[in-house]
Formats: C-alpha cells, sequence, structure tokens
C-alpha cells in the first residue's frame, strides 16, 4: 500500500504520459478505476437492490400480508433474537458444516489418489479414466441428481436389485432418503460423484508439472515409489490442493440444489435442510420472509468468521 | 498434451533402467493398476450410462424390477416425446442465449477487474477485494423475492437481460477472485520489455499478456457456464412464463408427477440426456486448457 | 357449420346469463341494482385484451383447455385467453411472487384447495361476491366455498374437487376369503390378512398425510379448530390421536412402502408386474380419476399400451372408506379452487373467464373426465356408474383441512409429512401429537414457526 495518495496532491496527469516503466511506484492513474467500472456496476445492478431488501427486511415483520401490499413493521432485532433462540438454527448449522467437510475432504481425498492412479497408468488408460471424469463433470446438476434418483429409487432402482442381488436380501425395496443418515451418503455420493473430476484433473495437472529430475534425483537416491508419491509429489503439489480443497469447502457450504431436488422425493425435511434450504423454507415455505433475510445475513457473518483467518493471510499476501 | 506424454515415457524408461531387476514385479503392477483404473472409469462412467440406456428403454420396461444392462429393447420414441412434447425448443434456445449472454459479460467483466486489482496498487482496492469474497458467501435462498420485484420493476421478467443480469451479478466475485490468480502469475516486466521493444501498451498487453491468460479464462469460463447452464431456482422464479422456461425447469416438469400420472422415468432420463449433450460438447471444445488453466492460477493464487 | 354453431353457443351463452340475472335480481333485488344492466355493462365494458388463465399439473386435459381459450375468444371477441401451467410442487413461490406484482399477475389462478385461505386472508384474490350466485352460489360445493371466503365475501371458489376411495383387487380378496368391509376395523383385519412380504394389503406412504387424515376424520378429530380467530392445532385431542393411531397400525401391519413416500401414484402398485407378476397391493386409497391408470394392458386407437380402466370387475373393484360404526367414513377431499388475481388489470375479462368455467357446458365436460364438477347440479355428467356414484357418495361427507390462514406455511414447511412420517416410524403417537401441536398452532395464524 505503498501508492497511497495524499488527498489534495496537486495533479500532475501530464507526467503520467511517457508510460511508467514500474506502473506501482507512481501515483494511482485512473486506469484501474476505469477497469473496475463494469463489474462494479454489474454487481450492484444485479445485488445492489436485493442485499438492500434483505437488510432492510431482516429488520421488519415481513410476512405475506406485507408481500401483499401491507406496510411492513420496523421490528428491530426481533428476527434475529427469534433465530438465536431456536434450536433448529443451530442443528441445521452444525449439520450444514459437518455436511461440508465431510464431502470436501472427501472429494479432494478421492480426487487426490485418482490423480496419483492416473499419473501410475498408461496413457491409454488414463485417457478413459479421463474421458469417464468428463463426463460426469459435464453431467448438469438436475440431470445428475435425477439420475441418482433413479438408481436409487427402492423398488426399481438397480443399487438395491444390485446389493440384493449380491447376498444382501435386506437391501431389496431399501429406501435409501428416508433416514437423515442414508439420505446424506446418497446426498454425499452425488457431490462427490460431481465434483471429485474437477478435482482429480486440477490435481493431476498439477502433478505433470512437477519437473521430472526432482522425481529422477530422489529415484536414484534409493527412493520407492511410495516415499516418492508422499515425500516429494504431494507436497510440491500442496498449493494446488489446499485451493482445490477452499473451492471446495466454498461450494460444499452452499449446497442447495442438490437437497431440494432429493427431497421433493420424500425426504424428512426438518431433518435434511442444509442452511440454504432452511432459508428457502423459511422464506418461500413459510412466508416469514423476515427470519428468512435474518438468518442469510447471519449466515453471511458466519461465513465471514469462518474463513476470517483465510481472508487475512490473502490480504497480508496481498498488501506485501 | 503430447510433451507430457512424452515426458511420461521417458520417465517409465528411467524406472526400467534404474530397477531393471524388479522390471516384472513393476510390470505386474502396472497391470493391476490399469486393471484398477478401468474399473474405477466404468464406475464413474455408470450413472451416465444408465442415464442414456434408460433414455433408450420404453418406459413399460424400465420400471421392471430386473434392471436390462444392454440396450436389446432400444427405441426412440422417448425422444421424439419429449422433443415435441412440450416446449424443449424454446428452453434450449433460452438456456444458450442466457448462458452465453452470461459467459461473455462475466468474462469480459470479470478480466478487466482482476487486471485492475493486480496490475495496480490503489485507494478502494482492499475493500473491492473483500466485498467480491465477502458477496460469495451470501446465501441466495433469501434474495428470490427482491430480484423478483427489481426485474419486475424493470419490466425484465421472462426476458434474457432480466436473469443475466442476476446471474453475472451472481457468478463475478468468484471469476474476479480466481483470475486474480492468473493475471498475478503473468509477470508485468513480460510486458514492460515488450514495450520497451516500441509496443503501446494495449499491443504489448494483447500480444504477450492475452495468449498466457488463455487458460486461466477457460477454466473461468467453464465455472460461469456450469453456473449459468444449472441454475434453476432463480430462473424458476423470474421465468414464470411457459414459453420463457430454460432447460433445468423444463426437466423438471418432467419429474413433477401430476396428480393423475405418475413419473414417466424413461422421458426423464431422454431429458436429462438431451441437457447433457450442449454441456459434453462445450466441454470437448475446452477441454485440453481447462485443467492445465486451473492449475497455473491455482499454484500462484 | 362453425359459425351456425358459434351463433347458437352465442344464444345459449345468453339464454344462460339472462336466466342468471333475473334469478338474480329477484334475489337481492334490494341491495344492488339489477343484475341485467350489471350483465350488458359488463358486456359492453373490458377492452380486448390477453389475460392469462394459471393451471395446474395436466389435470385440466387439452381438450378442456381448448374449450376453454376458443369458447373465451368467441364471447369476448378481439381478446385472448392464454393458459400457462404450473408444477404443484413450485407453484407456492410462484403465486407469493407473481400475484402482488400489478404488471405481470395471472388474472386467473388455480389454487389448490388447502392453499386457498392463506391467499385470500392476505388479499391476493378480487372479491366475487358478486357472481356468486350467477356461477353457481348454493350448488357449488361448499366445502370449498368455506375455504375461499373472509369476511363473509367471497374470494374464491371451486374449480373441481375429487373424492378418495379405495381401489382394491377382487380377485385377490377373493381368493383370501375376504369380502368388502364394512368398518374400519373389519378393513385394518383384513388387509393386514392380505400383507405379504411382496404384496402390501393396503398400500400407504408413511408420509402421506393427505390419505392418512381420513382416519383422524373417520374417529371424529379435528386437525385444528378455530376459537375467537385464533387457530389452534389438536392434534392431541383423544379422538385425534386415537384416528392416529389407527392409521399407524394400518401402515404398521398392512403397507410395505418406505415411510418416506408420499401421495405417490398408487396404482401403478395394483396392476399386474411385468410379464403377469402379482401385483405389489392388494388395497389403495386414490382419487377417482387413478380408475384411467389401472386395469390389463390394452392398445389404444393409436398402437400404444394403455390401461383399460378396470374393465375387469371381477379383478378390480372399488369402495368408500368405510366409517368407524359403518357407512362411509369422510376423507380428505382433493381438488382446486379457483380466483381472479387482486391486481388482475382486466377484472371485467377475468370474469367473463369464470363464467365460462362455471357454464353448463364446462361443468359437464369436466365431469366427463372425471373431475367433479364445482356446481352439483352437473354431478350426473361424471356417469351413473359405480365410479360416479362412489366419487359422489364420498364427496358428500368429504371434508378439507382447517381454513386457517397459515395453513399454506404448514404444507410448505412438510410438516404433516415429517409428523406422518415419524408415526409411521413407530413414534409415540401422544407425545409427537403434544410436540407437532406447539409447533403448528404458531403456524396456522400466520406466525413465525
Amino acid at each position: 500500500m505503498t501508492t497511497h495518495v495524499a488527498p489534495g496532491a496537486p495533479g500532475r496527469h501530464q507526467a503520467t504520459a511517457p508510460a511508467p516503466l514500474v506502473i506501482r511506484q507512481r501515483r494511482t492513474p485512473p486506469t484501474p478505476y476505469l477497469l473496475l467500472i463494469p463489474a462494479v456496476a454489474a454487481l450492484l445492478l444485479g445485488l445492489g437492490y436485493p442485499v438492500y431488501w434483505q437488510i432492510v427486511t431482516s429488520l421488519q415483520e415481513y410476512g405475506l400480508a406485507q408481500q401483499f401490499g401491507q406496510p411492513p413493521k420496523f421490528a428491530g432485532l426481533d428476527n434475529y433474537a427469534e433465530i438465536f433462540g431456536s434450536s433448529a438454527l443451530w442443528a441445521v448449522v452444525a449439520r450444514s458444516v459437518v455436511f461440508c467437510l465431510v464431502n470436501a475432504f472427501l472429494t479432494v481425498g478421492i480426487g487426490l489418489l485418482f490423480a496419483m492412479l492416473m499419473r501410475a497408468v498408461s496413457t491409454s488408460v488414463r485417457i478413459i479414466i479421463q474421458v469417464a471424469m468428463l463426463l460426469a463433470w459435464a453431467m448438469p446438476l438436475v440431470a445428475a441428481v435425477t439420475v441418482f434418483k433413479w438408481l436409487f429409487d427402492y423398488r426399481t432402482g438397480v443399487v438395491n436389485w444390485f446389493l440384493s442381488s449380491i447376498g444382501f436380501s435386506g437391501m431389496d425395496g431399501f429406501s435409501w432418503l428416508s433416514q437423515p443418515l442414508t439420505f446424506f451418503f446418497v446426498a454425499t455420493m452425488i457431490i462427490t460423484w460431481m465434483s471429485v473430476p474437477f478435482v482429480a484433473l486440477s490435481i493431476y495437472a498439477g502433478l505433470t508439472s512437477v519437473p521430472e529430475e526432482v522425481i529422477e534425483a530422489a529415484r536414484i537416491d534409493g527412493a520407492g515409489g511410495w516415499n516418492i508419491t508422499w515425500g516429494i509429489l504431494v507436497p510440491m503439489i500442496r498449493p494446488v490442493i489446499s485451493i482445490v480443497l477452499l473451492l471446495q469447502i466454498i461450494w460444499d457450504l452452499r449446497v442447495f440444489a442438490q437437497i431440494r431436488l432429493l427431497q421433493d422425493s420424500g425426504a424428512p425435511v426438518s431433518e435434511t435442510n442444509l442452511l440454504g434450504n432452511f432459508i428457502f423454507e423459511l422464506g418461500i415455505g413459510r412466508q416469514n420472509f423476515g427470519g428468512a433475510a435474518a438468518v442469510s445475513i447471519f449466515v453471511l457473518a458466519l461465513t465471514v468468521l469462518i474463513s476470517w483467518p483465510y481472508v487475512r493471510t490473502l490480504l497480508k499476501e496481498d498488501a506485501a | 498434451m503430447s510433451t507430457m506424454t512424452a515426458d511420461r515415457i521417458h520417465t517409465r524408461d528411467v524406472a526400467r533402467t534404474v530397477h531393471a531387476p524388479n522390471a516384472s514385479k513393476v510390470r505386474v503392477g502396472k497391470i493391476l493398476l490399469g486393471a484398477l483404473g478401468v474399473v474405477v472409469a466404468a464406475v464413474w462412467a455408470f450413472p451416465v450410462y444408465w442415464m442414456v440406456l434408460s433414455a433408450f428403454t420404453p418406459n413399460a420396461l424400465l420400471r421392471s424390477k430386473t434392471p436390462n444392462f444392454l440396450p436389446t429393447h432400444a427405441t426412440l420414441s422417448n425422444f421424439q416425446e419429449v422433443v415435441t412434447g412440450s416446449g424443449f425448443g424454446s428452453a434450449l434456445r433460452m438456456s444458450v442465449l442466457i448462458t452465453f449472454t452470461t459467459l461473455i459479460a462475466v468474462l469480459a467483466f470479470a478480466f478487466l477487474a482482476a487486471l485492475a486489482i493486480s496490475r495496480w496498487r490503489f485507494r478502494g482496492r482492499k475493500s473491492f477485494v473483500l466485498a467480491v469474497l465477502f458477496i460469495q458467501m451470501l446465501p441466495a435462498e433469501g434474495l428470490f423475492i427482491a430480484q423478483y420485484k427489481m426485474l419486475s420493476n424493470a419490466n425484465l421478467l421472462n426476458s434474457v437481460i432480466g436473469i443475466s443480469v442476476l446471474y453475472v451479478a451472481a457468478i463475478i466475485p468468484f471469476t474476479v477472485w480466481m483470475l486474480r490468480g492468473f493475471v498475478a502469475g503473468i509477470p508485468a516486466e513480460l510486458e514492460e520489455a515488450a514495450m520497451v521493444d516500441g509496443l503501446s501498451r494495449t499491443q504489448a498487453f494483447l500480444r504477450i499478456t492475452f495468449p498466457l491468460l488463455a487458460p486461466g479464462l477457460v477454466a473461468s469460463g467453464v465455472y460461469a457456464f456450469l453456473q449459468a447452464w444449472n441454475e434453476f431456482t432463480v430462473a424458476l422464479v423470474v421465468l414464470p412464463a411457459n414459453d420463457s422456461q430454460t432447460l433445468p425447469l423444463w426437466l423438471r416438469g418432467f419429474l413433477a408427477a401430476s396428480v393423475n400420472k405418475g413419473v414417466d422415468w424413461a422421458q426423464v432420463m431422454a431429458a436429462s440426456t438431451l441437457i447433457a449433450i450442449p454441456v459434453i460438447v462445450f466441454f470437448l471444445f475446452v477441454q485440453g486448457r481447462m485443467t492445465s488453466g486451473l492449475v497455473s492460477g491455482a499454484v500462484k493464487g | 357449420m362453425k359459425m351456425l354453431r358459434f351463433a347458437a353457443l352465442g344464444v345459449a351463452a345468453t339464454l344462460t346469463l339472462t336466466a342468471c340475472s333475473s334469478g338474480d335480481s329477484s334475489d337481492d333485488n334490494s341491495a344492488k341494482p339489477t343484475g341485467g344492466t350489471t350483465a350488458t355493462e359488463t358486456a359492453a365494458a373490458p377492452e380486448p385484451a390477453t389475460i392469462t388463465l394459471w393451471l395446474n399439473g395436466g389435470d385440466t386435459n387439452d381438450d378442456l383447455r381448448k374449450y376453454l381459450v376458443d369458447e373465451f375468444a368467441k364471447e369476448n371477441p378481439g381478446s385472448t385467453l392464454k393458459i400457462e401451467q404450473q408444477d404443484w410442487t413450485d407453484v407456492v413461490t410462484k403465486l407469493t411472487t407473481a400475484l402482488p406484482d400489478a404488471d405481470h399477475t395471472p388474472d386467473v389462478v388455480e389454487v389448490g384447495n388447502t392453499q386457498s385461505p392463506t391467499f385470500t386472508t392476505v388479499g391476493a384474490f378480487l372479491d366475487i361476491s358478486d357472481m356468486y350466485d350467477e356461477l353457481g352460489g348454493t350448488n357449488l360445493l361448499q366445502s370449498f366455498v368455506d375455504v375461499g371466503k373472509v369476511d363473509g365475501k367471497n374470494y374464491a371458489l371451486p374449480y373441481y374437487f375429487g373424492s378418495r376411495y379405495a381401489f382394491y383387487r377382487k380377485d385377490i380378496w377373493t381368493a383370501a376369503g375376504l369380502e368388502v368391509p364394512k368398518t374400519l376395523a373389519e378393513l385394518q383385519e383384513d388387509v393386514a390378512k392380505l400383507k405379504t412380504a411382496k404384496m402390501s394389503g393396503f398400500a400407504m406412504g408413511g408420509q402421506d398425510w393427505r390419505n392418512g387424515i381420513s382416519w383422524v376424520f373417520a374417529n371424529g378429530g379435528e386437525l385444528a379448530t378455530e376459537s375467537g380467530g385464533a387457530w389452534s392445532s389438536t392434534l392431541s385431542d383423544p379422538k385425534t390421536i386415537k384416528g392416529l393411531e389407527q392409521w399407524q397400525q394400518l401402515y404398521k401391519t398392512a403397507s410395505n412402502l418406505p415411510s418416506t413416500e408420499r401421495d405417490v401414484a398408487y396404482w401403478d402398485f395394483l396392476n399386474d408386474g411385468a410379464k403377469g407378476a402379482a401385483p405389489e397391493a392388494a388395497t389403495i386409497m386414490a382419487p377417482g380419476w387413478a380408475r384411467w391408470s389401472i386395469g390389463d394392458l390394452v392398445k389404444n386407437d393409436k398402437g400404444d399400451e394403455v390401461r383399460d380402466g378396470m374393465a375387469d370387475d371381477k379383478k378390480f373393484d372399488i369402495f368408500a372408506l368405510p366409517g368407524v360404526d359403518g357407512g362411509i367414513a369422510p376423507v380428505f377431499a382433493g381438488g382446486s379452487n379457483i380466483a381472479i388475481s387482486a391486481k388482475s388489470k382486466h377484472p371485467e375479462l377475468s370474469k367473463n373467464l369464470l363464467k365460462i368455467i362455471f357454464s353448463e357446458d364446462f361443468q359437464n365436460m369436466m365431469g366427463k373426465t372425471g373431475l367433479g364438477p364445482a356446481n352439483k347440479q352437473y354431478v350426473s355428467s361424471l356417469g351413473d356408474d359405480k365410479f360416479a356414484k362412489t366419487m359422489i357418495e364420498t364427496a358428500a361427507s368429504s371434508k378439507l383441512t382447517p381454513a386457517a390462514p397459515g395453513w399454506a406455511a404448514v404444507e410448505g414447511a412438510f410438516v404433516y409429512e415429517d409428523l406422518f412420517q415419524k408415526i409411521a416410524d413407530g413414534g409415540d403417537v401422544t407425545a409427537l401429537a403434544a410436540q407437532y401441536d406447539a409447533k403448528i398452532t404458531p403456524m396456522l395464524n400466520g406466525g413465525k414457526g
């Protein structure tokens, strides 16, 4: 942040004309602001009003009657008090966090193993794996959830057929979506299935960028495949792993549509809601829009809090 | 790709020369790993195979309790019914228009913003970076009412532009954040050197920096594409008219069993297949760039 | 030919209108200007425009829709009717956003009968009390009229009804030496005997409260009651508990379905399986129109395989759910209401559409497709076979969910689905009832749950 311009410093626009070689040591030219205009405008246009509405509504008693034109009543922090007081919210928060972490680590773990596998096999097998990954990755979300619902259908699903034909006769007609635990098992399958390809392909690309000399040197020193993998490769691609892990955590905390689509086929809704579903249900389902807005803002605050350590390192690196 | 393969072969040769006595052991291991790889690929592709297979199976057979793993009764009638049935054409058109409008706007805007925050230090930069990070954390599920009101007042319900505005705002933050890593990864010195050689700033940028950024743009583009293509809850609210439905909404229509009609799974699978095809085509186009791009951004980000 | 029919219909329409109007004016002559004047005014007033009608699901079939569109265009020269189909799963979301929006509201909407009170109480619909008599008055199905009424004014009127009765495999029942049960207790015993590992005696999903509440009603229980304008959930009422326990017993002893199934396409279960395999249930409960999904496979004119609508009466038959002491149990009446959006810019045209919907022709057409017509004068259009008779009988003793302002919120949050699943999973009914009463009562009054 060495470029802070003292407010009111005399303008020297002429001086910037002969293109400065090292941009960042000069005073701020207007260029970066111009470059930001489209993005900021798009954000303000698309999110400005909704976010403003969200904040205002979270302080109001806003239900269906208000939606149909009755003036909303200012309620202060009542909505917040109410959500903090309800055990339902905390259950959902805990469930979401656990679900998010399990999925993120599982996805990255499987992705890492697949990347290692791709590295170890011959080119033709690798291409087969890559094509399979690509197919799963390209599967649109609604279609993917639909296919899994169909695979896990209790009557005619192929999973139950397979399990009962290999001897688990109790699985014939087993209803996966009826208990929260098996419901989340299916949800986890869907989410890992959809996101492992991204992780595996990214990590694999990271592996290919590890210089061969490093591996050769280790091999000559007598290191076995295991030691090379865990002692050299994994540490070298740590940046890739940590970034995909972070992305998975952010995305898995926002899981909404998969759960909602699965709930459509009859899961115990109140016990399978994640944060997004909870907000949706509170707002659209129960027409308590004030409460839903308050929960949204609470979730924002919570996420900021959780990610604060990361944000701080990011800002520090940035300032350096 | 080809250089990677060459490297790989090279590695294998090295492995073989160094561990000559173990060559047969290595080979057995390799075959086992290869078999494992094929199994993994088969398991991962199975849901897709199952979807396509079901799409070609008559519905009456699909409901039988013993599954059929081969297309022995293949029929095109599911696809015919789905395509001629209700609004596939208009849904495809809407989805393509919305996705590409969003994609182009997101890439252009986010790229410029990423350039600004990674090449310049300026007042307000930190606030912008923080805002971009935090906006991603706001749950979208509470915004529907406001989004509807906003588009309704602007008379943009049921329009490509209206929903694209919402999508662009929702997708830009992450894209800026992702691209920032890529731009920062390309040393400004490269550009400056080119400028010393007599190129203008714009020329230097277009000839030197832009090509290096292509993988990053592809990677972010894939992200934006998938987001816009898959979204259905905002679409449900701000595209209420039947003829402005997008593909996910169209597919959802097949899933909602009406009171007097069960779900026709064969048609649902045919519809799902039709929605997946454009994405697979898109991925085939950008495939090579995609993953290498993800990594170079990630490593430097 | 077309012109002639048009003219004839026009005349018929005028006649009906005049008849209604005169009836109208004689009824409440003193209260307002004669209906005759109103009729001429409304006929002349509306500017030509396009109005939108939202229908849910595919129950209003293409023939009915075409009739509405054509008829509307004929009676309102220059105006057109646009029908948009909505899904039941998302309709509350869309009504919540679109109805308050004057610029984009649909003009006429179909709402589930249980969703009516919620939207009616917040003023989403236009007061159509002035047309009430013209559209059928006391001939309209009163339980549906009541859920669309606030402070004595009519906002939503019945669109169609369906009532539920039992469909059973006569061949299987006969083979087991069983006859149609006379009381609910007998039914419980019979279907428990019929249950095998592969076949439900009575197919009932664990979350299927829409069928399940019939057991509550049969035992004289209520879901909620109103006193002094405040609603309270009455699950803990001894009669309600008795009904819920009886339903729990039915689910446990007679049904093989998972406790997560909702009101599913039960009729699949009653049909023979692929290649002549035994059916998956001996008895189901479903709305009358399920008949057309049941039976043996036959080819229709187009060559597609379809069910024959239970043609073999030795194999398939029906009975009305018996009451606790015999007779017919009150069942939950499915169906929906229809209303004009309060924000509609074309109230006159919308009213004209309602006139078509409540016309004798359209009511009879609905009856012929198996949807119970709103006006009881026309229920004979359902036919006079056992299906029609049972449907009319059960409808006469049918009940609706409470007309509480917050009922849609209860449905929107799937509270009853959760409750019934817990009961089906063997939960203690008394404890669950107390727990859910506490949860539901504030929701019923439009508060937060």
